[in-house]
């Protein structure tokens, strides 16, 4: 009897994707049960028996009870704001919206254009700073030494992005230089730092510059970190860079000669704008590194979320909530790792297709 | 002048001496800077303080250290820890990471579902706070001493990890476990380098068996030789009074540390691994497939292959980067060469040669991974584009 | 000094390394005058144009372009390069800007024209190559002849005095080779002085004041379309046009 096709049912679409063999099956059931198992207790700890509100606290803690969320409802300002001062909180919290809407218009393509780009980056930095800072239009001053939580990792990775993105395209363009001199001694400096531990190097910008810098160059020790950063930042993205260049065809820029079009005009409008097309995803992939490892900042003394995070369980009240305060934490931060890196996906997906 | 600057071989001599010139003006300036900022502290320089007693203590340390040796061995003593960490760190997190590539490429959904949740969770977020995370876990577990009428081999407490042990000193088992690392790596070059491409598999067979028959001697050697004088030669952890005597500790910092940059590692080893399965195109299963090889074979011999030699530039990169991160054990109180520099720079003051060692140290160590892993994929690599299909 | 030759080439040299990829280029081309340059591959005709407008570097000799020497004083250069056209084999349109933004871009920053007159001009070729409907898309919409239209209008924009071709039609399929190949015929009755790298014989018989034959860098016979099709004097040229024309 001869065959007919029809489409495949649910019943055997899941038998094909999870039951096709023997092992497959029994691997989808041990999966399936520990899977079952662990969300079963994520779901019994963390919503059914949890206390969710400040005034409910002795029912959690030291082994009773669920998930202590309360500690959040209690300590949340400290986590995001830091030390900021309690009146002046609502300026850190529209600084940080700022930011993120910065951020979120970058993605827009009418943006895509270096001097929109950079207009829109250092205007939504200004008005970060002005918040923060204060001193004029009439709000008060804060130091940097009293921003901490998620504002100071905001900060400080905006600013090691702003300024270490032009560096990087420096670096990259000295390493490509047609001069060996000047292309190979860039390519011992960035293998060297590339090297080294990100740590190393802000450790060595805080505690070591000042001994070899005149006195008048010194500055404060948040931005010193920061210096040391984005060096660290540009080196990563100057490789990133050379290797959208590499990937774009000899030809455009013979072509760009050809017209009588000098280095900067060449650059500027052949060479770089293709690159930084091409070398979009492992940038954004080194975006969401960037953001990540600015938590190393909290060893060098800085009180930025993760520092703020710890203070939060770390007195005599909460002592107990660590794992809930970390996943506040780890929450914060896989927000915006997990949209840039989404985001990162997207374009690469789109710059598939229209290579076709 | 200026009509000098037009010509472009003058250029271009102009602006290499120039950009060179740049550099030696940034160095000497920072000399003189900082030896003058030395005299005026009284601060003496040089690496003479090599040579002075520290002063304080290391907790984990494979090879004795106490409070009167010298700075030189303290180092020594924290380059020997990162290694340790390094190693044990990277090959958990290639074993995971390789697990978790082939569960993301099976097949299987509900595999392909766990590893896609574990790479999407541990990947986005920072080390330091799975560090931090792990740490507050393991320092809260149960004390000792509420282990009373606990039984069976392995103890975890809030003061570590007791498990039964040899009583062979830390750096005959480091040396042990590096061996096997260096054996396994001899192995891997001898089954797949191109050089032994003419060699028959019964010689290969051979001479894979006397690779790992040398391990295992010269591991008998150095564990007899680490053996501790006086002692039995297995010791089991037993609690007495208010903590545990004998066995093997280890410590929370240490625990800490190895879960946390083994579950991140394996996460981002995990993608490579599964870029490289990408990377082997479909037509070369598919061949395989055309021949009579079924699912497992088509794996191991023709997919699994291929895709190592796919991404061992990547993932020479990876180890690199992940043996840097094992700095952060100075967030959770590790001893490792990092925390051993910043110690000294505050004990000694002689921050300019430690940040140079530091520097040093690791430059060196980066270097000779690379190297190596270079080498290994020189040898293994696909000669051509055969990749391209 | 007046001077009639819009390209002098004297006993220039050049080597890639040890290799002596041109050999004592002796070459002058008056202005208004085409010269279509033939030969097998690696004989060095590609290379020999790109030396004019400094694409590649030469080692000995001289070479005079509209009596500016070509050296290593970087005015000289760029005064060449905005005098000299160049279409390329594979276009070498800029992906990332439309057609008319390609033809605009070098006016605009090299002659210091405003966006008004650029885009006078550049829909002035545009028309002028059959293609002015297009300058709104993006290259990687049009087809190959229609870019490499695209591109002959884009040199033309600065205005040459002298347009290089290195073999235009070369990287087109069969049936787009016509719509450029008029262009081309086009420019030349208007006059421009062409230096064209081709296989396309008819073109040269067409359009060519004079024929080079090259031939392991050097310049081995050199004559009009007539004599050199007809007529060839040396045994390289023969065996050249043997093959060529034999099929």
């Amino acid at each position: 009897m001869a065959k007919t096709y029809h489409p495949p049912s649910v019943i055997e679409a899941i038998r094909a994707d999870y039951f096709s063999t023997r092992l497959n099956s029994v691997v989808t059931v041990t999966f399936a049960t520990f899977v079952a198992w662990a969300i079963w207790q994520l779901v019994n700890w963390g919503l059914i028996n949890a206390t969710f509100s400040e005034e409910n606290k002795d029912a959690c803690g030291h082994g009773a009870g669920g998930a202590c969320w309360a500690v959040i409802d209690a300590r949340w300002r400290l986590v995001l704001f830091g030390l900021y001062p309690f009146e002046e909180q609502w300026r850190s919290g529209i600084a940080c919206v700022a930011i993120v809407i910065t951020g979120i218009l970058s993605c827009v393509p009418w943006f895509w254009n270096a001097r929109r780009l950079s207009g829109l980056w250092v205007g939504g930095f200004l008005v970060f700073y002005i918040l923060m800072r204060g001193g004029i239009l009439g709000l008060t001053p804060v130091f940097e030494q009293n921003w901490g939580g998620l504002s100071l990792t905001i900060f400080i990775f905006a600013t090691t992005t702003l300024l270490g993105m032009p560096l990087a395209i420096v670096f990259a363009l000295l390493r490509r230089s047609e001069l060996p001199w000047i292309a190979r001694t860039m390519g011992v400096v960035i293998d060297t730092i590339r090297s080294l531990p990100l740590l190393s190097i802000m450790f060595t910008f805080a505690i070591v510059l000042p001994f070899v810098l005149p006195g008048w160059m010194i500055g404060d020790k948040l931005y010193r970190v920061i210096v040391g950063y984005a060096l660290f930042f540009a080196c990563y993205q100057a490789e990133i860079i050379r290797g959208g260049m590499q990937a774009l065809s000899p030809g455009q820029e013979e072509a760009a000669k050809a017209l009588g079009m000098g280095y900067w005009h060449r650059i500027g409008y052949i060479v770089l704008p293709q690159a930084f097309r091409n070398a979009l995803p492992p940038t954004i992939n080194q975006l969401v590194i960037t953001f990540k490892e600015t938590s190393l900042v909290v060893i060098i003394g800085f009180f930025e979320i993760l520092a703020s995070g710890n203070a939060a369980y770390g007195n005599a009240d909460w002592n107990f909530a660590h794992v809930e305060v970390y996943c506040f934490v780890g929450f914060i931060y896989f927000i915006f790792v997990f949209a840039l890196s989404r985001y990162g996906a997207h374009l690469e997906r789109r710059m598939a297709v229209a290579q076709r | 002048m200026f009509a000098a600057l037009k010509d472009k071989s003058t250029r271009d001599s102009a602006a290499q001496l120039g950009f060179v010139g740049i550099f030696i003006l940034l160095i000497v300036v920072f000399g003189f800077t900082a030896r003058s900022n030395l005299e005026a502290q009284g601060m003496t320089s040089g690496f003479g303080f090599l040579e002075r007693a520290t002063g304080w203590g290391i907790s984990f340390s494979l090879i004795d250290f106490s409070t009167s040796d010298t700075y030189l061995k303290a180092i020594w003593v924290g380059i020997l820890n990162s290694l340790f960490l390094g190693v044990i760190a990277l090959t958990l997190a290639t074993v995971l990471g390789v697990a978790i590539g082939v569960m993301r490429v099976s097949g299987n959904k509900m595999a392909q579902l766990i590893a896609t949740t574990y790479v999407e969770i541990f990947r986005n977020l920072p080390l330091l706070l799975q560090v931090f995370f792990w740490y507050a876990i393991l320092t809260t577990l149960p004390r000792p001493r509420d282990f009373a009428d606990a039984t069976g081999p392995i103890f975890f407490t809030g003061r570590g990890v007791y498990l039964p042990g040899l009583n062979v000193t830390g750096l005959s088992v480091f040396l042990v476990f590096a061996a096997l690392v260096v054996t396994f790596g001899l192995w891997i070059w001898l089954k797949s380098a191109r050089k032994f491409a003419r060699v028959s598999m019964s010689q290969k067979k051979t001479r894979a068996r006397g690779i790992w028959i040398t391990w295992l001697v010269l591991s008998a050697g150095l564990l007899w030789w680490g053996r501790i004088p006086d002692s039995s030669l297995v010791s089991q952890p037993f609690l007495k009074g208010l903590n545990f005597r004998e066995g093997i500790r280890i410590s929370p910092e240490l625990m800490a540390c190895i879960v946390s940059i083994s579950i991140y590692g394996g996460a981002y080893i995990g993608e490579i691994v599964r870029a490289g399965f990408n990377a082997v195109g479909k037509g070369q299963s598919e061949a395989g497939h055309a021949l009579g090889l079924s699912q497992f074979q088509t794996f191991v011999y023709i997919r699994l292959p291929l895709a190592i030699r796919a991404v061992l530039p990547t993932l020479i990169n990876q180890y690199v980067w992940l043996f840097k991160s094992t700095t952060i054990g100075i967030a959770v109180g590790f001893v490792d060469f990092f925390m051993v520099i910043s110690t000294s720079i505050n004990q000694s003051g002689q921050t300019l040669e430690l940040i140079a060692i530091l520097m040093g140290g690791f430059l060196v160590i980066n270097y000779s991974m690379a190297w190596v892993l270079n080498r290994v994929n020189d040898a293994i690599k696909l000669k051509g584009n055969q990749l391209r299909t | 000094m007046t001077n009639s030759h819009a390209v002098r080439i004297q006993n220039m040299d050049k080597y890639y390394g040890t290799f002596h990829a041109l050999k004592g280029i002796d070459l002058s081309v008056a202005q208004g005058e085409k010269v279509v340059v033939c030969g097998p591959s690696g004989s060095g005709k590609s290379t020999l144009i790109r030396c004019i407008n400094r694409l590649e570097e030469y080692h000995a000799g001289s070479i005079n372009v509209f009596g500016t020497e070509l050296d290593d004083n970087l005015d000289n250069i760029d005064e060449i390069r905005r005098e000299t056209g160049m279409v390329f084999q594979h276009f070498n349109l800029f992906p990332h800007m439309t057609i008319l933004e390609n033809c605009t871009l070098a006016p605009m920053l090299v002659r210091k024209q405003s966006r008004a007159e650029a885009e006078e001009i550049a829909m002035e070729y545009l028309h002028k190559v059959k293609i002015p409907e297009q300058a709104d898309k993006f290259p990687g919409q049009l087809s190959g002849g229609q870019q490499q239209r695209v591109a002959i209008a884009r040199a033309l924009c600065m205005k040459p005095k002298i347009m290089l071709f290195d073999e235009p039609t070369s990287a087109l399929d069969p049936e787009m080779i016509a719509e450029v190949l008029d262009v081309m015929v086009k420019l030349a009755d208007e006059g421009m002085t062409m230096i064209c790298v081709t296989h396309e014989m008819g073109f040269a018989r067409q359009v060519a004041d004079r024929v080079v034959f090259m031939s392991d860098g050097e310049v081995v016979e050199q004559a009009d379309p007539k004599t050199f099709f007809n007529a060839p004097q040396q045994e390289r040229t023969k065996a050249f046009l043997g093959q060529i024309l034999g099929h």
